[in-house]
């Protein structure tokens, strides 16, 4: 049986990661002075609330850390420590460690101690530096007009503070409850409550689910403010919160009469004394009250929600969401991949029975297929996400890549709500994390040089996401020297890669890095000479069934550019036959059709031929051969041509029997059902029920260049899948 | 003999309509309302209360609170409020209920 705790706490670490993204992209906004007021608050919010679930499950280092951070926090919120560069460079290394932390207690990992003991001395620092620069703390907003009240004569030698708390009421519509609040607060000390019923209308006039009541209480406690403020955490968006500390607060004396716009009086009660009896009292009832917060049932909460939410219609209402099992999402998506096929079977027999286009039949087919696309469609959106998720990993790394590597580095985003299915998520991570390590470390020149050739001392790193013609496009620009093409030439002709004669473009000598192997820093860093070249980012993007390309200007900087697809569940492809077989060619991998005439057709070998097209030479490619499906190679003349484009622009013309149109399929993994092939990437299942191979393009592109180029050919070794 | 309104055992934002219109059905009479199975009042309850309280006095009518239990009477002094809060003309019976 699963334990519920674990769940509780996996939901926990789920949660701690979305406080950990708003607490780094707050901390950044007020960096870059995109700040709102309200930025500080919520990421004082996000340490707080980690705080608060790590005390559950006793993660003592996490809690220690939160809180250390959360008082400096407290501190720039109340206006006592200025949030200057020095000390959100703290806070953002401090999220740093507090990450790590986190990642170390769901892990049940090791924690580098002194890492963290060396940032708490440091909060130390910057907490005295705010204690001396600042002044005693600010009051809060005053509370002069909403309450009229003589002064006691006895209030200089009491120390009490002054709380107005006017709840709205969303603060009730969240199922929250003042009774449950100021029970909080009596924990602190000694509170005297006045309440305030000035606002509350006539009995046939308001609404009873309104919030017209509001409080004065004043608190006799040796207690700071934030101790306070913790009481009101949760609601504070949903009230109006004044406190006013007791070296300022003014007494207000018993009997004081309010009068409400109604004519309404109310009078407060004499301050009670607060004798043993009623501390006894206290004591019975406080443990038989519900306990604060967890109390709210959900059913309470989700009608308190939809009761509110049916009366205000708050335009900046957050939306609502729910988590789900992947697993779920996933089997659903499956579902709809067999109703995707089973449509497509069933549009098959239709069409094999001979039913008229214009029957109702075919008609309602028709409608059933919309239906299938669309709900395909919004199966998908579930699972898209934007690629926000993996870019908030990309400043910590840059900050780590920068110190190590002693550049000034600033990174810039772009396009962060862009959506792409979860799993290319998932998989874009660690390539763009070694595209952004090489573009700090090999594509930034040091600061110094920077400023002897008169650029910015900070080197910019950008990092863009875009949606382009079905496909999403990630970029990782730098505004460093360029490639060094003089050295990549170089050291490619040392390794042998290319002739030491060999005339090549800008473009290909670029292109020359994402081989295997090659790397041009003089030694290997820490930072991007793990063993892991372009190459190695090269082939995952390849897997993804994408494409992965480099432009650079000496001087001005290099752009790596990545094309993937926006799912990986659906295709669009050709469907075309081959000696019988029937397979799918991606659509975005071929670049037109053609029917290749016999005088363009000119062998190079046994097996080879390439055709003329527009003045230049693509090699041929005969489909069902080189799969293995037969030794004899099929006359051009008796094909249809494919002109299809590998990455990298590379080109080959497919050969195949016929084409039988374009259509959507849903991808069945290979390797999950059965194992990789080479030449294959996927398969699918058509409407006659029968298995199709997605072609791997990309392979038999290069394998048909290779062939070409006069090196040996990668086998293919598809007779076997065949 | 005063018309009666016992309160349920939950006043809380889910019972804070129901309540209002019971007061509303009631209005221009006298009326005992019972606390004796209150075991938990919520801030919005209170404000029904109190609004009925002025209402009753507006209507020169008798509102009188009847057996307060020890959460009600609790919560309700936690709010800042007292029985005498809710009650009209019947000053003294609240006090001997408070006690």
């Amino acid at each position: 049986m699963e334990d519920p705790m674990a769940a509780i706490r996996e939901t926990f670490f789920q949660e701690c990661e979305e406080q950990l993204a708003e607490l780094e992209s707050g901390l950044i906004a007020m960096e870059n002075g995109s700040a709102e007021a309200e930025t500080v608050n919520a990421v004082f919010r996000a340490v707080h609330s980690m705080k608060g679930g790590a005390g559950i499950f006793s993660l003592d280092a996490l809690v220690r850390f939160a809180h250390v951070f959360e008082t400096a926090l407290d501190k720039v919120r109340s206006g006592t420590l200025a949030a200057t560069p020095a000390v959100l460079s703290v806070f953002l290394r401090a999220a740093d460690v507090l990450a790590d932390l986190v990642h170390a207690a769901r892990e049940n990992g090791k924690v580098d101690e002194a890492r963290t003991a060396a940032m708490v001395a440091e909060f130390d620092q910057i907490n005295e530096a705010g204690e001396s620069n600042a002044s005693a703390p600010k009051p809060s907003a005053p509370t002069a007009g909403l309450f009229e009240s003589a002064p006691s004569p006895d209030n200089e030698t009491r120390r009490y503070w002054e709380i107005r708390f006017v709840p709205h009421l969303e603060l009730y519509a969240k199922a929250n409850e003042t009774a449950i609040l100021l029970r909080e607060l009596r924990r602190l000390g000694e509170i005297e409550v006045g309440l305030d019923t000035s606002r509350l209308p006539e009995l046939s006039e308001m609404d009873p689910e309104g919030a017209y009541l509001s409080w004065h209480i004043k608190l006799m406690a040796d207690c700071d403010e934030a101790a306070i403020r913790h009481v009101f955490e949760f609601v504070e968006d949903d009230c109006e919160l004044f406190i006013t500390p007791p070296e300022e607060a003014k007494g207000f004396a018993p009997g004081t009469v309010i009068t409400g716009d109604n004519g309404f009086k109310f009078e407060f009660f004499p301050p009670p004394e607060m004798n043993e009896l009623e501390a006894e009292t206290v004591a019975e009832t406080a443990p038989a009250a519900p306990p604060p917060r967890e109390s709210s049932a959900p059913v309470v909460k989700s009608q308190a929600v939809e009761a509110i939410a049916a009366k205000v219609e708050s335009a900046a209402a957050a939306p609502v969401t729910i988590r789900v099992d992947l697993d779920r999402v996933d089997r659903m998506i499956d579902l709809v991949g067999e109703l995707v096929i089973n449509e497509a079977m069933l549009s098959q027999r239709v069409l094999e029975a001979g039913i008229a286009r214009a029957s109702g039949v075919a008609m309602a087919l028709e409608e059933l297929e919309h239906l299938t696309r669309e709900i395909q469609d919004s199966v998908m959106a579930i699972r898209a996400q934007p690629v926000r998720s993996v870019f908030q990993r990309m400043p910590r790394l840059v900050r780590e890549v920068a110190a190590q590597t002693g550049k000034q580095v600033r990174l810039l985003t772009e396009g962060e709500g862009t959506e792409v299915d979860k799993t290319v998520i998932e998989r874009i991570a660690d390539p763009l994390t070694h595209m952004i390590r090489n573009a700090i470390d090999h594509g930034l020149e040091s600061t110094e040089k920077r400023i002897q050739l008169g650029k910015p001392a900070e080197g910019t790193v950008k990092l863009t996401a875009l949606h382009r013609s079905g496909r999403i496009v990630l970029e990782v620009s730098d505004d460093g020297g360029g490639i060094n093409r003089a050295r990549v030439k170089q050291k490619a002709i040392e390794n042998g890669v290319v002739a030491p004669d060999a005339q090549l473009t800008d473009d290909e000598i670029d292109n020359l890095i994402f081989l295997p192997g090659f790397s041009t820093a003089a030694k290997i860093s820490d930072i991007s000479g793990r063993g892991v070249g372009m190459d190695v980012v090269r082939q995952s993007v390849v897997a993804l069934g994408g494409r992965i390309s480099i432009s650079s200007r000496p001087g001005q900087g290099s752009t790596f550019t990545l094309s993937l697809p926006l799912t990986l569940a659906v295709l669009d492809g050709m469907v075309v036959s081959a000696r019988g077989h029937t397979l799918i060619i991606p659509l975005g991998a071929i670049v037109e059709t053609l029917k290749p005439r016999a005088t363009d057709v000119f062998p190079l070998d046994r097996d080879l031929n390439v055709l003329a097209l527009r003045g230049g030479y693509v090699p041929m490619v005969d489909v069902a051969a080189s799969l293995g499906y037969c030794d004899q190679f099929i006359e051009p003349e008796q094909s249809v041509a494919l002109l299809v484009e590998g990455e990298g622009g590379m080109r080959a013309v497919l050969l195949v029997d016929a084409i039988h149109g374009q259509r959507q399929v849903v991808i069945k993994s290979l390797e999950a059902n059965y194992r990789a092939v080479p030449g294959i990437a996927a398969a699918t299942v058509m409407g006659d029920g029968r298995v199709a191979l997605i072609l791997d393009v990309d392979a038999v592109v290069r394998n048909a260049r290779s062939e070409a180029g006069g090196r040996t050919p990668e086998p293919l070794a598809l007779a076997e899948a065949s | 003999m005063s018309n009666a309104l016992e309160l349920p055992t939950i006043l809380d934002l889910i019972a804070a309509p129901t309540l209002h219109e019971a007061f509303i059905n009631r209005r221009g009479q006298a009326l005992a309302v019972d606390a004796g199975g209150v075991q938990r009042l919520g801030a919005q309850c209170l404000q029904v209360l109190l609004a009925a309280r002025a209402a009753w006095v507006a209507d020169g009518q008798r509102l009188e609170l009847e057996n307060p239990s020890e959460e009600f009477s609790a919560t309700l002094e936690l709010l800042g409020a007292t029985p005498e809060d809710l009650t009209h003309d019947a000053q003294q019976n609240g006090k001997e209920l408070a006690a």
